[in-house]
């Protein structure tokens, strides 16, 4: 028997007051005179006795609800008990869409109930089902549980996470001895953007393929175009694919065109149809031996069409290479150029229709643009502020009420190149790789800006912000601390200026408030976790698609899963300890029964006390 | 005599009423007085067989008093009184030990009652011109007044009772065999005590008193704490002669005392009935008439 909190066992110590009192009180009873003590002497010496039995009853009942209190609270528990069961075996099932292959899911289920099966005598089972998030659906328990459990499961619309299922059955075994059972299809797009899962020695993973996939078609994209919509069909099977692409707005069909897709490759299929303003359009193809939930893409409407940018420029900072860079994006954009006097005098109202606005100017803009700008970026615009020279610190600083002594400019030529310091931004997620390619900038002068309360994803090499961002009421404001007009760098005849120029203005045109497109596993509250077309709380429709790395067919063998997996040194000896300690306390939960012992100890001490 | 007047009268023998009166004397009369008012058409009077007059015939008058000769001669109904004997000799053995002086919730003390029970069965004896005499022992005899019948001897016996302090232990078999081998001719002896010794000794002194032709009338005086132990809470009972102490739960010790006590009472009863004794047990919280009674009893039974 252990305790969880021994200390508590001092308050034991207070058996000591009914025991003193015990023998204080012994022989407290008064004097009485009397007369016939002869008489009284014959029998009463038994009954004296008898008296003495139950004051001794009595002590030992208040004795023991003290100790059976104090104990209580001290929450003893039986390390052997638990030592008894031990062993922990967790069985978790990949509910990823791509389960949903014709038999493959009945299949994972058998090998689920079979690794339940094979679970030891006294051996805790525990059933958690998977995809992006790791749900313990049957906590550690015996095996009729685990069963009914896996009984219940289903495959969704998820995508494959190995991670999550790792954590999770790290955070059950707490340290322990436990065997996982990884039941899957095992994509190799499950350990894609993750970061490297980490579980302790302690627990065994073993891997059980549900089967490999190996054909499946999935519609990668959807797109509106000047003839028509364009839908990305990937086919990942090892042989070319033909089949029917069926174009529907708002439920109905409206076109359908035939695809031939090469093994392992994508094709655009154009399905002509006069774009509608407004609804929502979904595009679905025949996919009999693959996963059913990536047949079908859908893409909401809307009325605003191409997105513009307005760039604020002057003579001198002209915007040319940045307006050549937007241009490049396919039609993603409609940059417009405009000067300052061009939205002076109350014609800045235009500004409000932008989905971001490029700030490489502040000569001639009058208050009104200024106001109308900050008002722009604090209902949810983008701004790209570009450090030119004809941009005036003081003008930014008092615009948005910033500090004005946040911003210098260099007094002198300097020699700089610049490095991403985040690369999960999303301005330099998309160069990947690529981003060391930034170091190959020559930068003579730049903005000197004080990074408070700013997100500094790329720094000059002598440390200073090169890139900032932030948010200013709903929206977001990027700034660029050198120019993007070759007067203090060569940035514009680098090859990263234009991936860099349209990410900027993608990520900034990208109204939080406007989201129409999002993934099974990031809807918010209250919607279903499925694809479709869904109405969002505040009444705009959303297009809620599947994440298309689950559409992949590649597969991992079971060893390189376990490699992937680092294994790390269980937690230290004494806080493991103390957390199984925890557990197997709150299993157990002795203090009940202790509690109930001492209610019985006072039951038993209020009959002896009768008189 | 109505029921109304005769409960004024027995108020009188009431143990609460006495212990509020002055002398011994006065409690004497009190009781005795009382106690014959009372006994107005008692079968006792006359026991006496001495003629003392003839008076004319009243009705009311027993018949059994008329003298048939007296109407033969005369053609009148004439009633006989007698005036009682005095040549009874009568001894009071009242116990004065340390225990006797135990008052619980009575209003008088064991020894205070049996000093107005001996000090009443002296007055009623002097009345009938018996002679009274008085010993009063614990372990041995403390006080003794021998029997006469003079004018001055009961107030000089009232007054002995007056002052009878609680003695030491008791042993009141010794004053028994020691009396016993002292009266020369036949008389009766009234033993007052709570006989809470050895009952063996006791009945044995008893039965050699007996043996020697003398009458013997046992009062066995008991507080209401003796006899129904009322007490309440775990308690040391120290006995007061012998300072031996019993821790007891009177809740629990009670059944087994009182079983113990009738045990005892019924060894004394059975014992001294059978020795042609009369044994009377009195609770000091009673009326003293029940004892003056009894005492009546045995003075005719010895005529």
């Amino acid at each position: 028997m252990s305790f969880l909190y021994p200390l508590f066992l001092l308050g034991a110590l207070a058996v000591a007051i009914p025991i003193v009192l015990h023998l204080l009180r012994r022989d407290v009873a008064p004097d009485v005179p009397f007369t016939a003590v002869r008489l009284l002497r014959k029998s009463p010496v038994d009954r004296s006795r008898r008296r003495r039995l139950r004051d001794l009853l009595l002590l030992a009942a208040r004795v023991t609800a003290l100790v059976l209190l104090a104990a209580a609270f001290a929450r003893p528990y039986s390390p052997r008990a638990d030592a008894a069961a031990a062993g922990l075996r967790i069985v978790a099932v990949d509910r990823s869409f791509s389960m949903a292959a014709p038999g493959r899911f009945a299949a994972a289920l058998d090998l689920a109930r079979s690794a339940i099966g094979e679970a030891g005598f006294a051996e805790r089972i525990a059933v958690i089902a998977f995809d992006e998030r790791a749900e313990v659906v049957a906590l550690p328990g015996g095996a009729a549980d685990a069963r009914a459990a896996v009984s219940t499961l289903a495959p969704g619309h998820g995508a494959t996470r190995y991670a999550a299922v790792i954590e999770k059955a790290t955070e059950l075994a707490s340290g322990g001895p436990a065997t996982l059972v990884v039941v899957s299809d095992l994509q190799r797009a499950g350990w894609d953007g993750e970061i490297r899962a980490q579980a302790p020695v302690s627990l065994t993973i073993d891997v059980r393929n549900a089967g490999m996939p190996t054909v499946n078609l999935a519609v990668a994209d959807l797109r509106t175009d000047k003839a028509g919509v364009v839908v990305a069909v990937r086919n990942g099977s090892a042989s070319a694919r033909q089949g029917t692409v069926t174009l529907a707005h708002n439920g109905a069909t409206v076109g359908r065109a035939p695809f031939n897709a090469e093994a392992e490759s994508s094709v655009d299929v154009t399905v002509p149809w006069k774009v509608a303003a407004s609804g929502s359009i979904s595009a679905t193809i025949e996919d009999p031996d693959g996963f059913p939930s990536d047949n079908t893409r859908h893409l909401v409407l809307t009325r605003a069409g191409t997105p513009t940018v307005m760039v604020v420029q002057s003579g001198e900072a002209s915007g040319f290479f940045l307006l050549r860079a937007l241009d490049a994006a396919g039609g993603s954009f409609e940059a417009k150029a405009v000067t300052g006097p061009e939205i002076a005098g109350g014609r800045a109202h235009e500004i409000s229709t932008q989905a971001a606005v490029i700030l490489l100017s502040t000569r001639n803009l009058d208050r009104a643009a200024r106001d109308a700008i900050v008002g722009f970026v604090r209902t949810g615009g983008g701004l790209f502020i570009a450090a030119a020279p004809e941009v005036e610190p003081g003008v930014i600083a008092a615009m948005f009420g910033w500090d004005v002594a946040g911003f210098t400019v260099d007094p002198a030529p300097r020699q700089v190149s610049m490095a991403t310091t985040d690369v999960r931004h999303p301005l330099f997620r998309p160069f990947g790789g690529l981003a060391a390619n930034l170091g190959q900038i020559n930068f003579h002068q730049t903005w000197r800006v004080r990074p408070d309360q700013w997100h500094v994803p790329a720094q000059f090499s002598d440390g200073s912000p090169a890139v900032l961002d932030r948010s200013e009421g709903a929206g977001r404001v990027v700034l660029f601390a050198s120019d993007v007009d070759r007067r203090w760098n060569d940035f514009p005849l680098h090859p990263a200026f234009v991936p860099f120029a349209v990410e900027a203005v993608r990520y900034l045109s990208t109204r939080r408030d406007a989201t129409q497109d999002i993934l099974v596993s990031r809807v918010p509250t209250g919607l279903v976790p499925a694809p479709g077309v869904q109405t969002l709380p505040d009444g705009r429709p959303v297009a809620v698609n599947v994440d298309l790395r689950e559409s992949s067919t590649a597969v991992l063998a079971p060893a390189e899963f376990a490699a992937a997996v680092e294994r790390v040194a269980p937690l230290a000896e004494a806080p493991r300890d103390a957390i199984k300690a925890e557990q197997t306390e709150a299993r157990q939960n002795l203090w009940q029964y202790g509690l109930m012992l001492m209610l019985v100890a006072l039951a038993a001490e209020s009959f002896a006390g009768r008189p | 005599m109505g029921a109304a007047s005769a409960a004024r009268d027995l108020r009188f023998l009431d143990p609460a009423i006495l212990s509020r009166l002055g002398t011994m004397e006065l409690k004497a009369r009190t009781v005795v007085e009382g106690f014959l008012s009372g006994l107005h058409r008692s079968p006792y009077k006359g026991f006496s067989v001495e003629f003392a007059e003839y008076r004319q015939y009243l009705p009311g008058d027993d018949l059994s008093t008329l003298d048939w000769k007296v109407y033969a001669r005369t053609d009148r109904y004439y009633v006989k009184k007698y005036e009682e004997e005095t040549n009874l000799e009568c001894h009071l053995l009242l116990d004065q030990s340390a225990s006797m002086a135990y008052r619980g919730t009575a209003p008088m003390s064991k020894l205070e009652y049996g000093s107005v029970l001996a000090g009443s069965l002296a007055f009623l004896m002097h009345r009938q011109r018996d002679a009274t005499g008085l010993i009063a022992f614990d372990e041995q005899i403390r006080f003794r007044l021998p029997a006469a019948s003079r004018p001055g001897h009961l107030h000089a016996l009232l007054l002995a009772l007056e002052r009878l302090q609680a003695g030491q232990r008791s042993d009141v078999a010794r004053p028994l065999h020691q009396l016993a081998e002292a009266l020369l001719k036949r008389s009766l002896v009234v033993l007052i005590s709570d006989l809470l010794d050895d009952p063996e000794p006791v009945i044995k002194g008893l039965k050699h008193l007996r043996f020697r032709g003398t009458d013997v009338v046992v009062f066995q005086v008991l507080d209401p704490d003796e006899l129904t132990f009322p007490f309440r809470g775990a308690s040391k009972f120290k006995d007061l002669e012998t300072a031996q102490e019993v821790v007891a739960d009177p809740a629990r010790a009670r059944t087994a005392y009182l079983r113990e006590l009738t045990g005892l009472t019924l060894q004394y009863d059975r014992e001294l009935r059978g020795a042609g004794i009369d044994y009377v047990q009195l609770d000091t919280s009673q009326p003293l008439d029940f004892a003056l009674l009894t005492y009546l009893s045995a003075r005719s039974k010895r005529k």
